[in-house]
């Protein structure tokens, strides 16, 4: 074992293209994903926190209940959906980088969205009260609330971020974890290490917490920069 | 007889799903242009909910509410009436930010052009007495502060009517003095002000008319 993690860093900092172009490729997926979820997963929590309905209770605990979801289902469904023979099949998705951008969309919408209705719903009342009072239009004053809330959306995004990075079942089912096309680093993970090559898993693996610890160093550094605003 | 700035008749605010008496049966409630009015009662009486009913803050209905001399359905309250009535919280919230950015927003999100809002900003941080504090971030400010800050931000935008929700309340005695001179100021500038309070200096101010209000209704003081 200190063999591979001898050659795990050679494999890092000796600027291996495949394992890069792995990482790369996980962190374009990912974020991606974040891109597109996280306005709609906004604008959810938005609506949940603010309308009035009847069916909004029920949809509050769907989506909290949706945090649970185990990734692996979500890419049996969409493994149906974009087979072949299944309704999404023309669009000729599957094992592709864009299924697994549709399938992580798919698992950090909750987690982004309960985080965003979490914020909404514990805001200060007075803050759209004084948006309006003063002259804001609707979403001037709904604009203004994300500005305040600011910091319980983006802590939804680092929670995103990090469910979606390290996720596994999903990617391999729909992505299929071709190398140099789909394989990212948690399907290299299991792939590797299933072939006893515990190297590359190493060097994959403190990547992954590596990126773990800088995007929660970047969050506590703004949350820092802004409590001083 | 001139006609008032704002005249309500029959103004009836009811809890949500509740079969209870209104909270509020106004009978008849005037406010002159340029006029300082200020508005007495228990705690719970509904004085907030009152102003927070004139600014479109809280839903209610009237049989008339007439500003300007213009009948407005208060029911739906018309945007172009909050660039005319302001309200002020008791405990006023601050955006996050400077104290130039919870003055100017107002102005911001009328799109007023940037020079402007710099002009009439730096007006309104004189007017209130702002310049040795203005550098610190708007949610830092002690209570008194923050309440020159939203008497600023009313001020700013040149509303005809300000509704002051207890802005005394909870200050010390330096901030307390402070913000009395800026409402005597508003009154000296001729602006028409409605102040719910306790407070026995401002319920004194010269030249005010006084109302109190208990079991829902207004009753004018002499």
């Amino acid at each position: 074992m200190p063999s591979a993690t001898t050659e795990a860093f050679r494999l890092m900092f000796g600027g291996d293209p495949e394992l890069w172009g792995i990482i790369a490729l996980s962190v374009r997926v990912s974020l991606a994903a974040l891109l597109i979820a996280t306005p709609l997963a906004v604008a959810i929590g938005y609506w949940l926190a603010i309308a009035r309905f009847r069916l909004r209770r029920v949809l509050i605990i769907a989506l909290q209940s949706l945090l649970a979801f185990p990734t692996v289902v979500v890419g049996l469904i969409l493994y149906m959906l974009l087979s072949r023979r299944g309704p999404l099949g023309a669009w000729q998705l599957l094992f592709t980088p864009d299924a697994m951008i549709l399938g992580q969309i798919l698992i950090a919408l909750p987690v982004l969205a309960s985080f965003a209705l979490a914020a909404f719903q514990g805001a200060d009342p007075r803050i759209q009260e004084t948006a309006t009072s003063l002259g804001a239009t609707h979403w001037q004053a709904a604009w203004t609330l994300l500005r305040e809330v600011r910091f319980g959306v983006l802590a939804g995004v680092c929670n995103g971020f990090g469910r979606v990075i390290s996720e596994v079942g999903c990617a391999l089912m729909v992505g299929g974890n071709i190398a140099g096309f789909t394989r990212t680093m948690t399907t290299a993970i299991a792939l590797e290490t299933s072939k006893g090559e515990f190297a590359q898993g190493i060097a994959l693996g403190f990547v992954l917490m590596a990126l773990a610890l800088a995007i929660n160093v970047a969050f506590a550094l703004l949350q820092g920069r802004g409590a001083s605003a | 007889m001139s006609e008032p700035l704002l005249a309500v008749r029959g103004l009836i605010k009811r809890f949500a799903n509740t079969s209870n008496g209104p909270l509020l049966a106004i009978d008849t409630f005037d406010v002159g242009a340029g006029a300082c009015v200020v508005l007495t009662g228990d705690n719970g009486a509904g004085k907030s909910t009152l102003l927070r009913a004139l600014a479109g803050l809280e839903t209610a209905h009237a049989e008339r509410f007439d500003f300007e001399g213009r009948p407005i359905a208060i029911h739906t309250y018309p945007a172009e009436l909050r660039r005319r009535i302001q309200y002020v919280h008791q405990h006023p919230y601050m955006f996050t930010g400077s104290i130039d950015h919870n003055i100017g927003y107002g102005l911001s999100v009328r799109r007023v052009t940037t020079e402007e809002r710099r002009r009439k900003v730096d007006a309104a941080v004189t007017w209130a007495g702002l310049d040795t504090v203005r550098a610190v971030p708007a949610p830092q400010l002690s209570g008194g502060e923050k309440q020159k800050v939203a008497l600023a931000r009313a001020w700013v935008l040149e509303p005809q009517l300000f509704l002051l929700d207890e802005p005394t309340a909870n200050l010390d005695a330096t901030a307390r003095a402070q913000v009395i001179a800026l409402i005597r100021r508003l009154q000296s500038e001729g602006r028409s002000v409605v102040v719910a309070c306790h407070d026995k200096e401002l319920i004194e101010l010269p030249d005010a008319s006084r109302f109190h209000l208990a079991a829902g209704a207004l009753e004018q003081l002499r």
